[in-house]
């Protein structure tokens, strides 16, 4: 076995250009997977009781099925229900929702661990629901909700990694590529686990210190 | 879907759950080891399994597979397709596990194990009676995510050469030109399979807090 | 202390785990690959089962072709069962280097880059590249016709090289799509997100006869005239066992049961030499 540095400096622009895939849809995802998490969470605890169901329904099934077969089904099935999308647009709407499921349950959780005393008491001095959401639950939960935010972050880090089975030109795709071109497997592994590790290592990392900044707002 | 296909999901399906089982439990295996190299209080034991638990969690599990299937013959152990499946999930999941334990055994309150010295228990007596069903309490919880999360983990196995439920999906989608049928019948076997662990953990559960087991 | 003994007692468990499989594997390295293949009485073959009509698997989710059918008889002749090792192709190569099986189905593409690194066998059938196109597409009615357009292939495969090489020398850039294989290249082609697909003609031509209403194959084929053949590492120990499969490849040649083969699964026999040519590419 032999580790050949050379590989790696000879194909670095196109190992760039599958990092910027990697970080742009990870990041993209994670974002609308909040955004729209939050809608879910929000829309099950104060929506009506039958939209709650349904969406309860729709987040069991993410959660009980493994990502591989979701984006199988979406980018392959898709275009058998008109919906043929590009492999970066399949890829990206997949990890949001896949995303926007988990972020939804560690929103309720979030939602169902505030203080109900806070919320009482927002109620008496006069504040409306909107009012409610935006100056107590979401400042409060944000803090009791940020580590696993963090951890489920960190996840999709790694889930980015499933898309190259779709032919999007992500980092696992495109080094993997190029290991087979130069028949530098091994080389090409080894590079894929640094480079994961570190986003993942610099993901926590990061968490934590935001975490820190944060503290100050920690109520309950 | 023809019965005979139908069948052969069943099986696959029956795969995937006896390799995500043997992952399990072998995880935990190693996963207490490394909780216990990581509280223990030899920095040459804590400082690997520090290493061993963040590796395990930062690397994708598709990458990790790859390196155990390809590098550990080259290091001279031979894992045929089906043993370097089990290793790669049994590691990944262990260090996850690991967390939990280690999770479990803080919380164990001090002044239990204060009250089972002064009543003369040895360390394995502590360790069998009060600090193991105290820990194992706690992380059941944790530890019916993580039998699920592997469940599903376990589709990626295939890149290694184990032809499981979602390979086999993925196989009589392209064979059939079915992908709807195929995989939205993969999807459903997941599901149910997870639905029947996830009530297994919570009765479990509810066992374990009336004090039946353990 | 408590953590101790329990430190001690996990830790002794693992290398006790550990130890008998190590002692195994040692064991196993001392004879050469054809003293052990003849002594388990199995060839390990790696193969893709997502290239047909060499491996795939059928409607009824067996795995067939005309691989299962020629180490059939190459088995016959060894007096050995084979074991097949189903990977994805961008994993079939680097498992065979680490060890993982025998030798590789597959079929390959006899390359100079993949002559230097691995040992190729007797070849199968003919590897020249072609297109294949929606049937009712009559924007590419010659294979040039690509230029511009969207074309997909299998990851680390030489039919991607090919592609790769003859769009440089068309006018307008070809968008190149690599897939884990060529199933899901097909698929992407009947659903309309690619125009086209290039591979070797004897698989095109058998999805295409498989499914007239959707894909055609335009010729002629762009690419160099190549082969397909089976391929084993360079290493000492593989030697013998590779040689005995040579041989056994040629004597089904020549007896005309690789004719019949090539008649079932490809409607036509190739005329095939018993060692490969010096690959143009």
């Amino acid at each position: 076995m032999s580790f050949d540095v050379s590989v790696v400096l000879a194909a670095l622009p196109a190992i760039l250009s599958g990092l910027k895939v990697t970080l742009g849809i990870w990041l993209a995802a994670a974002a609308m997977g909040v955004v729209l998490g939050f809608v879910v969470a929000a829309l099950r605890h104060f929506g009506p009781a039958p939209l709650g169901l349904a969406l309860r329904l729709v987040v069991e099934v993410l959660r009980g099925t493994p990502f591989l077969v979701q984006i199988f089904l979406l980018y392959f099935g898709g275009p058998y229900v008109g919906l043929s999308l590009d492999p970066v647009p399949a890829g990206l709407l997949g990890l949001t929702v896949y995303a926007a499921a988990y972020f939804s349950e560690i929103f309720r959780a979030g939602f169902a661990a505030v203080p109900r005393g806070h919320v009482e008491a927002a109620h008496c001095v006069g504040l409306t629901r909107a009012q409610i959401v935006r100056r107590i639950l979401v400042p409060e939960m944000t803090m009791l909700v940020l580590p696993q935010c963090v951890n489920m972050a960190v996840i999709l880090v790694k889930e980015t990694a499933v898309l190259s089975v779709i032919a999007v030109p992500e980092a696992t795709g495109v080094i993997s590529a190029i290991g087979s071109q130069q028949y530098a497997f091994l080389e090409a592994l080894f590079l894929l686990a640094v480079i994961y590790w570190g986003l993942v290592e610099a993901c926590g990392w990061a968490g934590r210190m935001i975490e820190r900044r944060l503290s100050k707002f920690r109520f309950a | 879907m023809s019965p005979r296909l139908f069948e052969l999901m069943l099986k696959a399906a029956g795969y995937t759950v006896a390799i995500s089982v043997a992952a399990i439990a072998i995880g935990l295996l190693i996963g207490l080891l490394v909780c216990a190299a990581k509280l223990s209080p030899r920095p040459w034991l804590r400082w690997p399994a520090t290493l061993f638990v963040s590796f395990f969690r930062g690397v994708p599990l598709l990458v990790q597979l790859l390196l155990i299937y390809n590098l550990l013959p080259v290091l001279g152990l031979a894992v045929p397709s089906v043993v370097a499946a089990l290793i790669g999930l049994s590691l990944c999941t262990a260090a996850y596990q690991a967390e939990n334990l280690r999770g479990g055994f803080t919380s164990v309150p001090r002044g239990l194990l204060e009250a089972a010295d002064m009543a003369g228990l040895s360390p394995w007596q502590q360790f069998r009676r009060i600090r193991a069903p105290i820990a194992l309490r706690l992380t059941v919880p944790a530890l019916v995510n993580e039998a699920i999360l592997i469940l599903k983990a376990s589709s990626l196995i295939s890149v290694v050469g184990v032809v499981e439920l979602t390979r086999t999906a993925q196989n009589l989608a392209a064979s059939t030109y079915e992908p709807l049928l195929f995989y939205s019948a993969a999807g459903g076997l997941y599901l149910a399979i997870n639905w029947l662990v996830a009530a297994g953990g919570s009765l479990t559960e509810r066992a374990l807090r009336r004090g039946r087991l353990a | 202390m408590n953590k101790r003994l329990f430190v001690q007692i996990t830790l002794g468990l693992g290398l006790v785990m550990a130890v008998p499989a190590m002692a195994q594997a040692q064991d196993a390295q001392a004879k050469d690959a054809l003293a052990r293949v003849k002594a388990e009485g199995v060839l390990k073959v790696g193969t893709e089962t997502a290239f047909a009509p060499f491996d795939f698997i059928d409607a009824t989710g067996e795995h067939a072709g005309f691989n299962v059918d020629a180490f059939a008889e190459v088995g016959k002749e060894l007096g050995v069962k084979i074991k097949w090792v189903e990977l994805p192709w961008d994993g079939v190569l680097p498992a065979l280097e680490a060890g993982q099986f025998n030798m590789v189905a597959g079929p390959a593409t006899i390359t100079k880059a993949r002559l230097e690194r691995y040992r190729f066998l007797s070849p199968v059938a003919e590897a020249t590249v072609a297109i294949l196109k929606g049937a009712k597409d009559d924007s590419i009615q010659k294979p040039e016709d690509i230029a511009g357009k969207t074309v997909g292939a299998g990851k680390a495969t030489a039919q991607l090289a090919q592609l790769k090489t003859y769009a440089a020398t068309l006018p307008k850039p070809v968008e190149m799509r690599e897939y884990p294989g060529f199933n899901e290249a097909y698929a992407d082609l009947a659903a309309r997100r690619i125009a086209a697909v290039a591979n070797s003609l004897p698989n095109i031509a058998y999805v295409a006869s498989k499914q007239p209403g959707t894909f055609a194959v335009v010729k002629p084929p762009f690419g160099q005239k190549s082969y397909f053949g089976y391929i084993g590492t360079k290493k000492p120990d593989d030697q013998a066992l590779l040689d005995a499969v040579q041989t056994a490849l040629v004597k089904i040649k020549s007896d005309g049961r690789m004719k019949k083969l090539q008649e079932k699964w490809f409607g036509t026999a190739f005329d095939t030499p018993d060692v490969a040519p010096e690959p143009s590419f």
